[in-house]
């Protein structure tokens, strides 16, 4: 539990205890004066950056309970706000909570505002906290601060009453439905044999004040708890139970109050308020009176802090990712040397098998490869056998065809009709590549030669070269057959020029060439 | 938030922008090291891998040895593994030659450059070259071309593939039309290519070195 500095300011006295580990030690108490205010603040030069929780029990609060149409988010605060001003002009210190709704058709919100409505109490001594830079939690009324006792002693009655003795009179706080209606401190007699008269006295008068406000009837049983924490006040619980019968009444005496809510003996009888900044320290109430402009500091504060633990958390998580990233690179870098080392122990193990292996001049895989290469290779290889015995037979069955030149090329490339090589298919640019298994190369052969005789016969030369073409294209090998050149260029767009004398004798020469092209597979 | 809360919040905002900013630089750092380390520990456990299934197949691998080891051999006689003997391709022309019975052949060898159609063969680390060598000759028939190459294959000097082949009639024989007894008729040329290929030394050719 965070610790924080507890402050309950009186017309009387100043109370201040520092909270620290779920408990307070004991109480300073200053006097409500110039001196006080002295002393005060040299005991605050040892509460360096602690937030600051303030209690007021004073005379001058004031408590009402309202129903106002039900509303919700900005509305609700504007009305709200509209309200408080409207209550509390002279204040900064008010609050407003909602305590539930109406049970008629309406069913309006029912708020109780709360106020300190004499700021100049608390002024002094508010000053001295910010003159420190404490960051002020909150101020509270004293009896919302009390509403813990009932919950934390488990006492839930309809309507309950709760009584103590403080320096500055008797205060009656009114719960109905363990909710906070109404408190006020009446000055009466606290010491002397008066006293408990006194204090019943209140007592009934304050009934009859819940009358008139028509919070409960006078019919309606009510449940008296006083807060005894010096133990004095056990008569009045005897004279109550004799008096009033319809008042159920419980004293909790030191020791009760002690064991009850874990406040030791010395702390609680260090200070008439220690019971209360006990209460404050266990659980601040939602009643808050101090404006934002007090508040502002812890609203820094709290930011500072958030801002400080994402720090931390950051640091830790880096640090944390860091640690595991460090921790597997170490963990890799060593798989990675048993790794190498099992590598070359397996290399070591492969080196001394192979010294039972023949003498051969390169590995296994390249021997068998090597093997394979030359089988493709010699599977690839061609001559141009097939294609010389294929255009001898075509020769054979057209006679007139008298061949001058024959060209043959196994390249990806076809060979030139102009007699030469073809150009290197490395060096070719347009062959298309080869399909998968291949290489791309075919064969192709050129064929140059005449028609003999000639007698200016174009037709028939023409013809005959045709036939010839015809021939060898009925062959299964052969993919193409092409006349590249004829005896007579007809082409429209080329000139044409010629003798027609009709002789017995040769006349000229009708020349052709004729490129044949084999399957890729051939 | 106001310009005041800003103010109180500079120093622990500053504070961890810092330790955000060696944190970013620290991650930073450590996750290119650790993808680097476990990288490398890939690599080395595929080496390994590699090793223990070399070691395994040592045995199908000295199968393999005795299998190939004799072909490798016979090529590396025949002049297609290892360095160009063109001593021996002359020589193999020359034989040739005088078997068939031509009239001499003239021959030109161009430097060796890599085998064009080495890639299609799925080399490896096997390095194929080839060497040119044009060829020009006469011949009394065009049976006596394929004599030829035939006889050069038999000669064993090396091992070659034939690219192109051209046979043109003797310009006076297709002028007469009266052909000579034992006179060149034809006029080839052709073009070879005499193919060799290195291969890397083994771990066992090493061991004997």
């Amino acid at each position: 539990m965070a610790d924080s500095l507890l402050i309950c300011i009186s017309a009387a006295q100043v109370s201040a205890a520092t909270w620290h580990d779920g408990r307070f030690a004991r109480c300073t108490v200053f006097g409500n004066d110039e001196n006080g205010v002295v002393a005060f603040n040299e005991f605050l030069q040892n509460s360096k950056r602690m937030p600051v929780k303030v209690i007021v029990d004073a005379i001058e609060e004031d408590y009402r309970f309202e129903s106002m149409p039900h509303s919700f988010g900005s509305d609700r605060s504007e009305m709200l706000n509209r309200k408080l001003k409207q209550h509390y002009r002279n204040t900064p210190y008010f609050s407003a909570r909602l305590q539930g709704r109406d049970p008629g058709k309406r069913r309006d919100d029912r708020y109780l505002f709360c106020a300190l409505t004499n700021p100049e109490l608390i002024a002094n001594w508010l000053k001295a906290i910010q003159a420190r830079d404490l960051p002020v939690v909150g101020i509270y009324l004293l009896p919302t601060v009390s509403a813990v006792l009932p919950e934390k002693l488990k006492i839930k009655p309809p309507n309950l009453l709760l009584v103590s003795v403080h320096n500055a009179g008797m205060r009656l706080t009114y719960f109905r439905d363990q909710k906070l209606r109404i408190s006020r401190l009446a000055r009466t007699e606290t010491k002397g044999a008066g006293a408990i008269k006194g204090y019943a006295e209140e007592i009934s008068n304050t009934r009859l004040y819940l009358h008139a406000l028509r919070v409960m009837t006078l019919d309606e049983h009510l449940s008296v708890l006083i807060v005894d924490g010096n133990d004095s006040l056990s008569e009045l619980e005897q004279s109550i139970g004799r008096d009033s019968p319809n008042i159920d009444c419980r004293r909790i005496g030191r020791q009760e109050i002690s064991s009850s809510l874990g406040i030791g003996i010395p702390s609680l009888e260090s200070s008439s308020d220690a019971l209360y900044l006990h209460l404050l320290g266990l659980r601040a109430p939602e009643h808050n009176l101090a404006p934002a402009t007090v508040t502002a500091g812890y609203r820094q504060h709290q930011l500072r802090r958030g801002v400080y633990m994402l720090t931390v958390v950051s640091t830790f998580a880096i640090a944390a990712w860091c640690a595991l990233a460090v921790y597997q690179i170490i963990d890799t870098g060593i798989d990675i040397e048993n790794a190498k080392k099992q590598t070359s122990g397996l290399q070591s193990q492969y080196l001394e098998e192979t010294r039972q292996f023949p003498a051969a001049p390169t590995s296994a895989e390249n021997l068998e490869r090597v093997i394979e290469i030359s089988k493709k290779i010699g599977a690839t290889t061609r001559s141009p056998e097939l294609m010389m015995q294929m255009v001898s037979e075509a020769l054979e069955q057209n006679p007139a065809i008298h061949m001058r030149l024959f060209g043959w090329s196994y390249d990806r490339a076809e060979i030139a009709n102009d007699g030469n090589a073809s150009k290197s298919a490395a060096s070719a640019t347009n062959i298309p590549p080869p399909p998968p298994g291949t290489d791309g190369r075919k064969q192709s052969a050129l064929i140059e030669g005449e028609v003999r005789p000639f007698r200016g016969d174009f037709r028939a030369a023409i013809e005959s070269i045709n036939n010839f073409a015809a021939s060898l294209s009925k062959n299964a090998e052969v993919a193409e057959v092409k006349v590249v050149k004829m005896p007579l260029d007809i082409n429209p767009t080329l000139s044409l020029s010629g003798n027609t004398t009709d002789s017995g004798e040769q006349t000229g020469r009708a020349e052709f060439k004729l490129v044949i092209v084999f399957k890729q597979s051939v | 938030m106001n310009a005041d809360d800003l103010k109180a919040l500079r120093n622990p905002l500053i504070l961890l922008a810092v330790i955000v900013a060696i944190g970013a630089g620290a991650i930073y750092y450590l996750d290119r090291s650790l993808t680097a380390a476990r990288r490398d520990f890939a690599q080395q456990t595929n080496l390994m891998r590699d090793a223990r299934t070399k070691l395994q197949r040592s045995g199908d691998e000295k199968l393999v040895i005795v299998r190939h080891l004799p072909n490798y051999k016979n090529l590396e006689r025949l002049g297609f593994v290892g360095e160009e003997q063109r001593l021996n391709w002359v020589e193999g022309l020359r034989l040739s030659n005088q078997q068939s019975q031509l009239f001499g052949i003239t021959y030109q060898i161009s430097a060796q450059q890599p085998y064009p159609y080495a890639s299609d063969l799925n080399p490896g680390q096997i390095a194929l070259h080839q060497s040119l060598m044009k060829i020009t000759f006469n011949l009394l028939h065009e049976g006596d071309l394929m004599r030829l190459l035939a006889t050069l294959g038999k000669q064993g000097a090396g091992f070659f593939s034939v690219n192109r082949c051209q046979l043109e009639r003797s310009g006076a024989s297709v002028a007469t039309g009266a052909a000579i007894r034992y006179q060149p008729h034809l006029r080839g040329d052709c073009e070879l290519a005499w193919i060799t290929l290195t291969a890397p030394p083994g771990v066992t050719a090493e061991k004997k070195q």
